[in-house]
């Protein structure tokens, strides 16, 4: 029998409290996660939502077993939940590439967006868009934008249930139905042309896709459409763990083997295209990438 | 909940304020402002956004053919809505023409998610105000719901789980599909995944059907036990074809809630024509049509233009709400039967869409080539949440210059907030704002079913 939650009175044996609270997002996590349907609602109705303020009317933060936050540190006011929730929780898991990583916001740098608000009573936005660890304690990371909502789920329940959660230390190609052309790549575009009607490569066909440099587990969702992998789950453990110690050369040496050509010629390609290859690891993928590339207990 | 006033920042000594925070079961954060007079007389209430994410600025620099997969992460809800919008906008900088196939592809992909982000709002967000109005927060959720009547909540989600099924077999996924390119799509789907997702949208008729009648059932009795309120007033505008909203029309649709004529204008003259009016006290920038003081965008506006006969079954319930309350539905109550019946309506166009997509010959090519190069575009489509609109400027070098982002909370704010204050100065009284009454106003914003992430990008 598991022990009772954290707000759990004898005879709530297994009831857990949960919750789930978005700083800095678009909302696609959360959009992710109640897409699940009936399957999270009766699992919601066998534990206890202790807050959560897409769901439920309650309007402060409340203890909690388990708490899924989305999304990255940007306001003053932001900061002020995250810690609040650290300091009445057991456990976080940072759900979708916003709170792992910084997401999109971390693009530009230590810049804010817009001048500071003329009102005082509205949140003050910080300098830089910060991933969720930068300022507490995470239990679990579910990189992507937005995570597979399996994922969310099986997250979650891995943390109430206390057993461990699926990872994924192959790459998106690593699910990719395509195949391999012969022959080099000439060059690297962001366009499909006029579009892919074949189950061939897309980087082998000339399309910048990260699949190779990518963290799996999303079933390569986008590349099995015919969309480039924009990375949006981040680095893969084969990335991170390289001796070469830079996501970026990394990258480099991952794209030329797959799309056969020389290193340099694949880094001169890409040379004006560098925001793209980070677009959710934030302004300073090196550092911050490495510093969560895997989930504990790996 | 409620705060007091001095910690709100309230400037004016005279003025109290008092801060309704977080509104809850809408996306993104916001909180309710109530300004009162010293003697406790309502003066103004308004919905404040309090969110900054600065997409627009973001997003300058960066290779314009990346630019879409940016903007789509302007919203969690709507994002490949804003896909579209962004990859239209440089269509129209570019002078790119879309394959045929590919705008019809594109259009049932957009169908298909409009009918799931509805269903989903209105399982999470709006069923426990009608269902449970009156419960504690403890039930009031759709958890309450679902001990209380399992079957009604497994329906709903059956007709979600297949549409987003038909969705993940067409485009590869459901939560934020990335087939749609500048110049078209990546890739038609094969004719099995086509055909799996006709008879996956075949399936679901019948969930709708209930879904709408429950709809129908619950704003009867909510107009029943609810003090309505003053009728919403101002206009309701939508993107039409020949008065039809449609989710890329060729005309804006503005019509008066009092009555009175439709005005049309060209899409780009209207974009022109949006004025924006900033309040320091709101991370949402309102936007003003000229010469309009106030705007609706959404479900409840597109089914008050009304449905053609291309969709017949959502024709056909969008009367009887018209028989049952008359034309325009001009109360926030009916946003439950406006997103229900609309539910109805992108499933009977998906399978109309899927059915024309099945014709699609091996060998048309679903996307054209496309090349940046200096200029600019605009483009408005329809939402779940209501009109988009995204301008942008590509620079010499294939980059983007500048980007601006209209979204559906900003052109509703207007309206919303006025609303708002009505229903403040009817039902609340004194700075001592009852849970009731704070209820009451939660639900106001709700029914204009508001995302902050979007309204802030």
């Amino acid at each position: 029998m598991r022990p009772p939650g954290v707000q759990g009175a004898p005879g709530d044996e297994g009831l857990m409290y949960i919750a789930t609270a978005a700083l800095s997002a678009c909302g696609g996590c959360e959009n992710s996660l109640l897409s699940i349907g009936e399957p999270l609602v009766a699992f919601l109705s066998e534990h206890t939502i202790s807050f959560s303020s897409l769901l439920l009317d309650r309007h402060s933060v409340s203890p909690s077993d388990v708490v899924l936050v989305s999304g990255c540190v940007r306001t003053t006011e932001e900061l002020r939940l995250a810690l609040e929730i650290d300091r009445t929780s057991r456990k976080i898991v940072a759900v979708g590439s916003c709170a792992v990583y910084g997401g999109v916001a971390g693009l530009r740098g230590p810049e804010p967006p817009q001048d500071e608000r003329p009102d005082d009573t509205l949140p003050q936005v910080e300098p830089v868009a910060e991933p969720l660890d930068s300022r507490v304690a995470v239990e679990l990371y579910v990189p992507g934008c937005p995570p597979p909502p399996r994922l969310i789920f099986d997250a979650l329940k891995s943390v109430v249930e206390g057993y461990t959660p699926l990872h994924f230390d192959g790459t998106v190609c690593s699910d990719c139905p395509r195949t391999l052309p012969r022959g080099r790549t000439k060059s690297l575009t962001l366009h499909p042309g006029r579009g892919h009607d074949e189950d061939v490569c897309l980087l082998g066909k000339g399309m910048l896709c990260m699949g190779p440099v990518t963290r799996g587990g999303c079933r390569a969702a986008c590349t099995s459409a015919g969309a480039a992998c924009s990375g949006c789950r981040g680095p893969s453990d084969m990335v991170l763990s390289s001796q070469l110690h830079s996501v970026y050369s990394d990258t480099v040496a991952c794209l030329a083997r797959t799309s056969r050509q020389r290193p340099e010629k694949v880094a001169g390609q890409i040379s004006t295209m560098l925001d793209i290859l980070y677009l959710y690891t934030g302004g300073d993928p090196e550092t911050r990438a490495r510093a969560k590339e895997r989930v504990p207990g790996d | 909940m409620i705060e007091d006033p001095e910690a709100g920042g309230a400037r004016d000594p005279e003025v109290q304020k008092v801060r309704l925070y977080p509104v809850t079961r809408i996306e993104g954060r916001g909180d309710i402002e109530i300004l009162f007079t010293p003697d406790q007389k309502v003066i103004e209430a308004r919905f404040r956004g309090l969110d900054n994410r600065g997409l627009e600025k973001l997003v300058q620099g960066l290779p314009a053919l990346r630019a879409p997969t940016v903007l789509a992460r302007a919203c969690g809800t709507c994002g490949t809505f804003h896909q579209l919008a962004a990859c239209r906008a440089l269509e129209a900088a570019c002078g790119v023409e879309v394959p045929e196939a590919a705008g019809t592809f594109r259009e049932l992909v957009c169908w298909l998610l409009l009918t799931a982000s509805h269903l989903q709002t209105i399982a999470y967000l709006a069923l426990p105000d009608f269902a449970l109005p009156t419960s504690d927060a403890a039930v009031k959720n759709i958890t309450g719901i679902y001990m209380v009547d399992q079957e009604t909540i497994a329906r709903l989600f059956a007709a979600m789980n297949a549409v987003n099924e038909s969705v993940q077999c067409l485009a590869g996924n459901h939560f934020r599909p990335a087939v749609i390119v500048p110049g078209g799509v990546s890739a038609f789907p094969g004719r099995s995944e086509r055909d799996l997702a006709l008879e996956l949208l075949e399936g679901c008729s019948s969930d709708l059907r209930e879904t709408m009648r429950l709809a129908e059932m619950l704003t009867r009795r909510e107009s029943r036990i609810m003090e309505t309120g003053a009728p919403l007033t101002g206009h309701y505008m939508a993107s039409t074809v020949e008065g039809i909203p449609e989710l890329i029309g060729d005309e804006i649709s503005i019509s008066p809630f009092g009555g009175g004529e439709t005005e049309t204008v060209d899409p780009v003259a209207f974009i022109d024509s949006v004025e924006e009016h900033p309040v320091p006290w709101s991370g949402v920038v309102p936007l003003k049509v000229a010469g309009v003081d106030s705007t609706m965008v959404g479900p409840l506006a597109r089914l008050n233009h009304g449905f053609g006969d291309d969709t017949p079954a959502a024709q056909l319930e969008s009367m009887r709400c018209f028989e049952q309350w008359e034309r325009p539905l001009d109360r926030e109550s009916f946003f439950l039967v406006a997103l229900a019946c609309e539910a109805i309506r992108g499933l009977e166009k998906a399978r109309g869409l899927t059915g024309e997509l099945r014709e699609v010959s091996a060998s048309e090519k679903p996307c054209a080539e496309i090349e940046p190069a200096a200029g600019a575009g605009s483009a408005v489509v329809e939402s779940p949440r209501g009109l988009i609109a995204h301008v942008l400027e590509v620079d010499d070098a294939g980059r983007i210059g500048s980007c601006r982002i209209m979204s559906p909370l900003q052109f509703n704010y207007t309206l919303m907030n006025r609303h708002l204050t009505n229903v403040a100065r009817k039902n609340v009284r004194g700075i001592e704002v009852v849970d009731a009454d704070a209820a009451r106003l939660q639900f106001a914003v709700r029914s204009f079913n508001p995302c902050v992430p979007c309204g802030t990008h």
